[in-house]
């Protein structure tokens, strides 16, 4: 049998992974859409894309436990289109990481985004660019940097999460137990040699995790800087 | 292709901007005028890089397209158009090549441009290789020039384009500037508070000010009117068109006819026949009653004074004319009363100092 702590790694990653990639689909449109516009919205919807970061976990999980409920219209709808409610599935844990770490993604990349003159975006219009080709073309490159520091930011911050986790997933092995809650557990029922051993590999992920987001945010300062003097 | 814009435009601030504009097929049309007098909206508005707001009148058209009436709306990548800005508008992701093949790829009209002739114009083969970042100001602005043309724009609009030059690199890039004008038969704008750079490059002129046509005219009648001279303090200076007819090996001078008077300048890159632009400062002009003998300036031509400047100051610019030619003369208020000088009179200008401005890129 797997040691059931391998199981819980495994579910870690996979839900970071996935919640990344969901949030570079939507949430990079999302950053680039604040990042751009005077238009009212973004005054609104700024503030409640980095809500999470203050909110207590448990405060999102509570509302996200009343939403995925089947008494709810989006938990009823669920239910219809899949057979099953959305509560304590690894799904539900996807949809409250994305919403739990979007400001991660959002704020980083936003930040990058507003670095890009608006003359260089004119220059590439003027020489025939469209709106995507734009995009891919001159800000994606100029960004490189802000998408890597986003996306670490978000998959960490995925990887870490647990007030959520605990509301929404539950603890249900092989399911939605990911390594924040089976420490949560080893510590409960006292193995502790399991806890330290796992303590430890996040506090080392952590740190590394840190160290490439703090190397190219001071690199890509330099190079901004760098553009600006010249 | 020709261009013209409509324009009735009221900024939050309170700014109107208020123009009828025609832009010459070929050749370059010059917005002139002070910062903030709305030539560089203009620029953008005719660009679609601005397209005003809810309540504004603009109407742009280019031959027949129409680019922006009412609610239509021509997005810029769609206007084949080339817009060259003040500074930093290279890529700066990639090389020099990088952001000329951005600009090849993406091609307006599949036209054969000549590649090799653009880049030999502006003398780009030492830049290819180079790092935007590695660029002097100059330098960048050749490149994002030659951008627009491999770009094959049908129309190139230039906002302030030697504004964050050095003096000295300025002298050095308006030549080629200038050999664009006379080689590309596009129309062209090009915007400036710099009277000199306009003096050496337009054809047509609009003087802006906030926000109206304050005058417009051909650039040889504008640069001798008296009103907008005298608005250029010590740097007024008309600009005239002469043809060179001889050279002169032995003194490194050529002559040239003006007129059918001779002027004496350095003009051995040209032609015999080749048409020349000649700048002549205010300041440099001096005015004798007669014909003075014995004097070291070789530039002296007889012209009638057409109109005096009602100025207070201790000189005064007057207004002098050859034929349909028009020159003006700085002098003292002293001088105007000791000479007796009236309009329909006839009298000897005195060239000090005469520009050539269509001076052969130094290769």
């Amino acid at each position: 049998m797997i040691d059931p702590d391998l199981i819980s790694l495994a579910i870690t990653l996979k839900l970071a992974t996935v919640t990344t990639v969901i949030l570079l689909i939507i949430g990079t449109p999302l950053a680039w859409w604040l990042a751009r516009t005077n238009h009212v919205a973004g005054f609104i919807l700024e503030p409640i894309v980095a809500l999470p970061i203050v909110l207590p976990p448990t405060v999102v999980g509570f509302y996200l436990l009343i939403l995925f409920s089947p008494d709810s219209a989006f938990g009823a709808a669920w239910v219809s289109l899949t057979g099953h409610p959305l509560a304590f599935t690894f799904e539900g844990l996807v949809l409250g990481s994305i919403i739990y770490s979007l400001p991660f993604y959002v704020q980083p990349l936003q930040v990058a985004f507003e670095s890009v003159r608006q003359d260089l975006l004119d220059a590439a219009a003027t020489l025939g660019a469209g709106p995507l080709d734009r995009f891919f073309n001159i800000v994606a490159p100029l960004c490189r940097t802000g998408f890597v520091v986003a996306a670490t930011l978000a998959f960490a911050h995925t990887v870490g999460e647990f007030g959520i986790v605990l509301m929404i997933g539950g603890n249900i092995p092989d399911e939605t137990r990911v390594l924040s809650i089976a420490l949560f557990d080893h510590v409960e029922t006292l193995q502790y040699q399991r806890a330290h051993l796992m303590a430890a590999g996040l506090l080392v992920f952590s740190f590394f995790l840190l160290l490439i987001v703090y190397t190219l945010n001071r690199r890509w300062k330099k190079q901004t800087h760098m553009r600006v003097k010249s | 292709m020709e261009i013209s814009a409509s324009v009735h435009l009221t900024r939050s601030s309170g700014f109107i901007l208020d123009v009828d504009i025609n832009i010459l097929p070929t050749g370059i049309t010059a917005l002139y005028g002070p910062s903030g007098s709305g030539k560089s909206t203009l620029l953008r508005l005719i660009a679609g890089l601005e397209r005003g707001d809810r309540g504004d009148r603009i109407r742009i058209v280019s031959g027949n397209e129409v680019w922006q009436d009412g609610s239509s709306f021509t997005a810029p990548e769609h206007r084949g158009i080339g817009f060259v800005f003040q500074q930093q508008q290279l890529f700066p992701h990639l090389t020099v090549q990088g952001n000329l093949q951005f600009a090849m790829k993406r091609q307006h009209v599949q036209n054969n441009i000549d590649t090799s002739q653009i880049y030999e114009w502006l003398n780009l083969h030492p830049l290819l290789s180079k790092k935007i970042d590695q660029l002097s100001g100059g330098e960048a602005q050749r490149v994002a020039m030659a951008r627009v043309l491999l770009n094959g724009a049908r129309c190139i609009l230039m906002d302030e384009p030697l504004g964050s030059i050095d003096v000295r690199s300025r002298s050095r890039i308006l030549p080629y500037l200038d050999r664009l004008r006379r080689n590309l038969k596009i129309p062209m704008v090009y915007v400036s508070h710099s009277f000199d750079e306009i003096s050496y490059l337009a054809d047509y002129l609009y003087v802006l000010k906030e926000g109206k046509v304050h005058a417009k005219g051909p650039l040889m009648e504008l640069s001798s009117d008296l009103e907008l001279a005298s608005g250029q303090g010590e740097s007024a200076a008309t600009v005239i068109h002469c043809t060179v007819s001889k050279h002169d090996p032995e003194f490194g001078l050529s002559e040239l006819n003006f007129e059918g008077a001779k002027i004496f300048v350095n003009a051995e890159n040209f032609q015999i026949n080749d048409s020349v632009r000649v700048r002549i400062p205010a300041r440099d002009v001096s005015i004798a009653t007669t014909r003075p003998e014995n004097s070291s300036i070789l530039n002296i031509l007889r012209v009638e004074v057409v109109s005096l400047e009602e100025s207070p100051g201790p000189s005064l610019l007057i207004k002098l004319c050859r034929n349909n030619q028009f020159l003006l003369a700085r002098i003292t208020r002293k001088s105007l009363r000791m000479l007796g000088l009236e309009p329909g009179q006839f009298v000897y200008a005195q060239i000090k100092s005469v520009a050539l401005l269509n001076e052969n890129v130094a290769d």
